[in-house]
Formats: C-alpha cells, sequence, structure tokens
C-alpha cells in the first residue's frame, strides 16, 4: 500500500512536470508567442486583443497556467498552425496507427525474443547459442533506417512483392472508427473483407519487420545474459543437487528469477522502439504519429509539436512507471539497485 | 616448495591487461575491435584518406558504379553520385562527422552523468529520491522526441541534435554511477577514507572512480552505438547534418533520391553505419564478457 502511494505520487508529480514542460514550450519556441499558444495568426489588432483574451495572455502566468490545463481537459486542443484542423482529432487518426505498429512489434519481440534467449542462455556455448548470438549482435547493429531501405530496394521495387507506403490500398474503403486498421476492417461493412484483410497484412509485414528485428535481437540478448547469471546462483544448484530435472529447475525458479529482473529493461526499450517506430512511419508513409510529429516540424506546426509530445510522453511515461510498479509490488524483497545489469 | 625469488617466477598481470589477455582470447572480438580503431584512423586522418576533394563535382563522371560493376572505374572505387562527386571520398568525411561527433556525444555524457550520478548516490532521503526518479522519467522518454523539441527550439544542425542525444543518454550513466557508488559507500573500505577524514569528494575521486572506470566504458560502448544510431537517423531525417556538411544518414537521405538507378547510393552509407555499430556492440561485448570473467576469478 505505502509502495502504491509512492508510485502514485512518482506518477502525479512527472505528470505535472510534464504539463508544465508542455506549457513554457511555446515561450521557447521562435515566433509570436501568441501564433505558438493559439495556432492562428491573428489578421488584425482587434483580432490579437479578442485572441489574448480568450487565451488569457493578458492575466498572470498562473492563471495561463490554468486556463492550459483546463482547455487540455476539456478536450480543446487547439488548432494546428499550418492547416486549422482540430489536433485531438488529429492525434486520435495518428496515435493508434503508431499503437498498432507498436503492439505488433512488441509481440513478436516478447513471442519470439524471450523464448529464443531462454534456450539460447540455458544451452550456451553450443552452435545454437553461437548462432543466436551473432543473429542477436548483427540485430541490433542495424540501423533502422537502412533496414527499412534495404527491404524496400529488395522487396518493393526488385520483386515487387510488397507495398511500399501506407497502411491499406485506397481501393478499400474503410471508414476509420478505432484507428486499428485490423479492427477497423472487422467493423467496417465492405463485401471483400477477405481481400482487405490481406492487402493491409501486406502493407504490415514491411514496417513490422524493420522494427521487429531491433527489438527481437535486444530482447534475446538481455533474456539470454539474465537466465545465464540465475542459472549459476546456489539455489539452482542446490536444486539440482535435489535430483530435479532441468525442465523442473527453469520452470520452478528459473524462469520468474530471470524474467523479473529484466523486466525494466525491457520497458525501458519501449522508448527506443517507439523512436524506432516514428523513423519507420515517415520511410513508410505510415499515418502515425512520429510522421505527424516531423511533418510538424517540417512545417514548424508548434501547436502540433507541443500537443504530440505531451501526448506520447506522458503515454511511455504512465507506461515505465506502472510496470516498474507491478515488477516491485510481485517482488517486495528486491532493492531498486538490484535491477539487472545489460 | 622453496622459492628464492619471489617475483620473477610468476607474472601478476594488472587489471587492465588482465582484461586484454582475456579480451583477445576471442577473435571475434579482436576483430571488432581492429575494424573499430580502422573507423578511428579514419575520423582522425580524413583528409589523408580520402582521393578526391568530397565536394569536387565531376561532371563527366555522373552517376558512375562501383569498380566492380562493368561501368565502374578503378579511379572512383565506389563510383560517384549525381553530381559526379566520388563516393569513397564523401563515406571517408561522412563516416567522420558520424564517428566524431558520436565519440564527442559520448564523452560529454559520460562527464556530466557521471558527476550527476555521484552527487545522487551520496544524497540521501527525499532529494535522492526525487532526483532518481526525475531521472529514471527523462530515461523513458524517446530519443527522438527529445531531438524534435530541440529541433523545433532551437532550429535543426548537427549541434543541436548533438545536444539533444547527449541529453537523452546522461541518465543511464547517472544511473549506473548512483547505483555503483550507493554500493560501493557501504563498503569497508569507504569506511576507512572516512575515518582518515577524507571528504565525499575526495572519497569519490581516489577510492571509488578507479573501480568503476571499467563498468563505465562498457556503458560508454553501449552509449557510442546508441549515438551514431541516433545520429545518422536524425541526419535521415534532415534534422541533424545540413546539406553542405557531409554526413553517413544524410548521404543516405540524400541517396533515395536517385535510389531506382543508383542503389549503391543507399546500400554504401547504410553499411557503414552498420559496421560502426557492429564493431563498436562486439567490442563492447567482448570488453563485457572479458569482465565478467575476470571478475569471476
Amino acid at each position: 500500500m505505502k509502495l502504491f502511494i509512492r508510485y502514485l505520487n512518482l506518477m502525479v508529480v512527472t505528470i505535472f512536470i510534464l504539463l508544465l514542460f508542455s506549457f513554457i514550450l511555446p515561450f521557447l519556441f521562435p515566433g509570436d508567442l501568441l501564433t505558438n499558444i493559439s495556432g492562428i495568426s491573428p489578421q488584425s489588432n482587434e483580432q490579437r486583443i479578442a485572441l489574448e483574451q480568450v487565451y488569457k495572455l493578458d492575466q498572470s502566468i498562473f492563471h495561463q497556467f490554468a486556463f492550459y490545463i483546463e482547455s487540455l481537459l476539456d478536450g480543446n486542443w487547439g488548432v494546428s498552425t499550418s492547416d486549422q484542423s482540430n489536433l485531438l482529432h488529429e492525434l486520435l487518426l495518428a496515435f493508434p496507427a503508431t499503437l498498432e505498429l507498436v503492439a505488433y512489434a512488441l509481440l513478436i519481440a516478447v513471442v519470439i525474443g524471450i523464448p529464443v534467449g531462454f534456450l539460447s542462455g540455458l544451452k550456451n556455448h553450443n552452435p545454437l547459442d553461437f548462432s543466436v548470438v551473432t543473429f542477436s549482435i548483427v540485430g541490433y547493429s542495424f540501423p533502422v533506417v537502412w533496414l527499412a531501405l534495404i527491404f524496400i530496394t529488395i522487396f518493393c521495387l526488385q520483386f515487387q512483392w510488397l507495398p511500399i507506403s501506407g497502411r491499406i490500398d485506397l481501393l478499400f474503403d474503410v471508414p476509420t472508427e478505432t484507428g486499428f486498421i485490423l479492427i477497423d476492417i472487422a467493423r467496417s461493412g465492405i463485401s471483400n473483407k477477405a481481400d482487405a484483410y490481406l492487402d493491409a497484412l501486406h502493407h504490415l509485414i514491411l514496417p513490422t519487420a524493420s522494427v521487429a528485428i531491433v527489438t527481437t535481437a535486444l530482447f534475446i540478448r538481455f533474456t539470454r545474459r539474465s537466465i545465464m547469471d540465475v542459472m549459476e546462483k546456489d539455489y539452482i544448484i542446490a536444486a539440482k543437487s535435489r535430483g530435479f530435472t532441468q525442465r523442473q529447475i527453469f520452470f520452478k525458479h528459473g524462469l520468474k528469477n530471470a524474467l523479473l529482473p529484466i523486466l525494466p529493461l525491457l520497458v525501458l526499450q519501449i522508448s527506443t522502439l517507439i523512436t524506432n517506430v516514428m523513423i519507420i512511419e515517415t520511410i513508410f508513409s505510415w499515418p502515425g504519429i512520429g510522421r505527424w510529429l516531423i511533418q510538424a516540424i517540417y512545417q514548424q506546426d508548434y501547436p502540433a509539436i507541443r500537443i504530440g509530445m505531451l501526448v506520447v510522453s506522458l503515454c511511455v511515461m504512465a507506461l515505465t512507471i506502472t510496470i516498474e510498479f507491478i515488477t516491485r509490488a510481485m517482488n517486495p524483497a528486491r532493492e531498486r539497485a538490484e535491477s539487472a545489469t545489460v | 616448495m622453496q622459492r628464492f625469488n619471489l617475483y620473477q617466477e610468476e607474472y601478476h598481470p594488472s587489471p587492465l591487461i588482465n582484461i586484454w589477455l582475456e579480451f583477445r582470447r576471442s577473435h571475434i572480438a579482436l576483430a571488432g575491435f581492429v575494424l573499430l580503431v580502422v573507423f578511428l584512423v579514419i575520423t582522425l586522418l580524413a583528409p589523408l584518406i580520402a582521393p578526391f576533394d568530397p565536394y569536387l563535382q565531376n561532371t563527366n563522371a555522373i552517376l558512375l558504379p562501383p569498380a566492380w560493376e562493368p561501368n565502374g572505374t578503378v579511379a572512383h572505387l565506389l563510383g560517384t553520385d549525381s553530381l559526379g562527386r566520388d563516393i569513397f571520398s564523401r563515406l571517408v568525411y561522412g563516416c567522420r562527422t558520424t564517428f566524431g561527433s558520436s565519440l564527442l556525444i559520448v564523452a560529454i555524457s559520460v562527464f556530466i552523468g557521471v558527476g550527476l550520478g555521484a552527487l545522487a548516490g551520496v544524497l540521501s532521503g527525499l532529494r535522492s529520491s526525487v532526483v532518481n526518479h526525475l531521472l529514471d522519467s527523462i530515461m523513458s522518454i524517446p530519443t527522438l522526441l527529445i531531438a524534435i523539441v530541440m529541433v523545433a527550439i532551437l532550429g535543426t544542425g548537427l549541434g543541436n541534435a548533438m545536444m539533444a542525444i547527449t541529453l537523452a543518454l546522461i541518465p543511464q550513466f547517472v544511473h549506473q554511477t548512483r547505483t555503483f557508488v550507493r554500493n560501493e559507500l557501504q563498503k569497508d573500505y569507504v569506511l576507512l577514507d572516512r575515518l582518515d577524514g577524507a571528504s565525499s569528494v575526495r572519497i569519490f575521486i581516489h577510492s571509488i572512480l578507479p573501480g568503476m572506470v571499467e563498468l563505465i566504458v562498457v556503458q560508454a560502448t553501449i552509449a557510442l552505438s546508441i549515438a551514431i544510431i541516433d545520429i545518422s537517423a536524425l541526419g535521415f531525417l534532415n534534422l541533424a547534418a545540413q546539406d553542405p556538411l557531409i554526413e553517413l544518414g544524410l548521404s543516405l537521405s540524400q541517396g533515395l533520391e536517385v535510389a531506382y538507378v543508383a542503389p549503391w547510393l543507399i546500400i554504401l552509407p547504410g553499411l557503414c553505419i552498420f559496421l560502426m555499430v557492429l564493431s563498436v556492440n562486439v567490442v563492447g561485448e567482448g570488453l563485457r564478457s572479458a569482465l565478467r570473467t575476470r571478475l569471476h576469478h
């Protein structure tokens, strides 16, 4: 309970700091403060004064902050400088697309990376382990950008098996509801759903693969290291001497003790994963938040950058803190300092 | 057994040599080390290695393929780009920018990170808890996001991108140093120092830091590989190095414009980045296992 309060406190403080930071951002951005906050460049003096009153720029900084929080809670997230579109609406379109890529890549990394890591860690120094380690080192040495470009040259330009960009062929008229393309297809009323699924999956393969390879390689490395460490511990030797089989030892002692310390490490990889996904999005024209933010940079769309940064960092942070709390709660004996080394 | 000469009989390698002996036993790690040295030499001596001026435009030889292709010439070993500039020279200069700036980034973040980490390790109670959790939170913000905000505030440029990546790399050093210092402070040799009247600063520099160097070096190799990947990715997105500067990620995005006719223009710079990161990772992995074996004995 005490732990819960501590982590809740941490969460609240971090959220507050992020909000404060995103509130300060428009003051730091170059250009007109009013435009940076509102996304509207005033055409006349009257409009400027009116806007200043709306955003409380004529009042103290505390009022401005209060107003900022209030409008965030109201869902009034401002408009983009470039095309005056509603930012909340845009984000709701872009964010699930990113989440989709992240989720699939993470799924692949967990489903493949962790078991393979265990396998090669348990049977270390045999040919299988050697090839897994080689794959892992090569895998996480790949610059994602280059990997994606190589994939495009081979599979799209050379053999023309897979599409280069987008999420689904424009011929399929799938309305956006949840933002997750696979769910949207299921919920839409189009007649040829099987074809649409096939097409969407074709679009998914390359972006997911480019991100997943790097993440999987990292996961393999962490798991392998961790299980190798655990298997040398005294309690494992004790269990061995009591006559347990290798399988029993692994499932009873090894698995849990190896997984717990690396959980925070794996969570930290999510931030790398998101960076990679954002880069991949720009390459494959995936309509996610990474592409959106980078477009915003090119167009100097400051309100968009501010909101995008706030949303992404809030999500990552909340996820990190939650998982840290869960790890901690599951294993109260473990001191923080004891978390695994790479 | 009697021994007349105590010292000439046995050879006691110093910890550093010990690590090198252990490191040398793995041929792959050694190969990675050689590759890393090659990149270091390229970084330092780029003008001497490059056969052409990287900005020299040879309009008679535009989009020349590498020498092993039927149309290639030996004069331009790796071909030329769409303006007739020699690729090999450009790659050499590109390696210089990418590798050099990454080294700089890591050096700065080690310096700041270890300092802050020592501070956080010495602090206790509420203050340390605030510092630690805040740093952990920064650590979880994606690098690209920090870079985007940085670029939005300060404008694009290699320097700003480097600053953003440094900011993203610092927390891991802080984290590691803090944990290490925390653990060491409870040991007896530190207590001994303290009884002798050493100040916290002195204890850290003279007693704790020497034992920590290896850990930091290993962590720095990880950071270096991240820095290389990040700086080239930002270069690719046109957020870091700008045009007249030659940088591998930027070359990659420039090669993209003619990827149909000249695929080597995206393959070669990418390969350079890949080899660079691979060599750093292999060396890091070799160092780590060498350290591990030494600590076991």
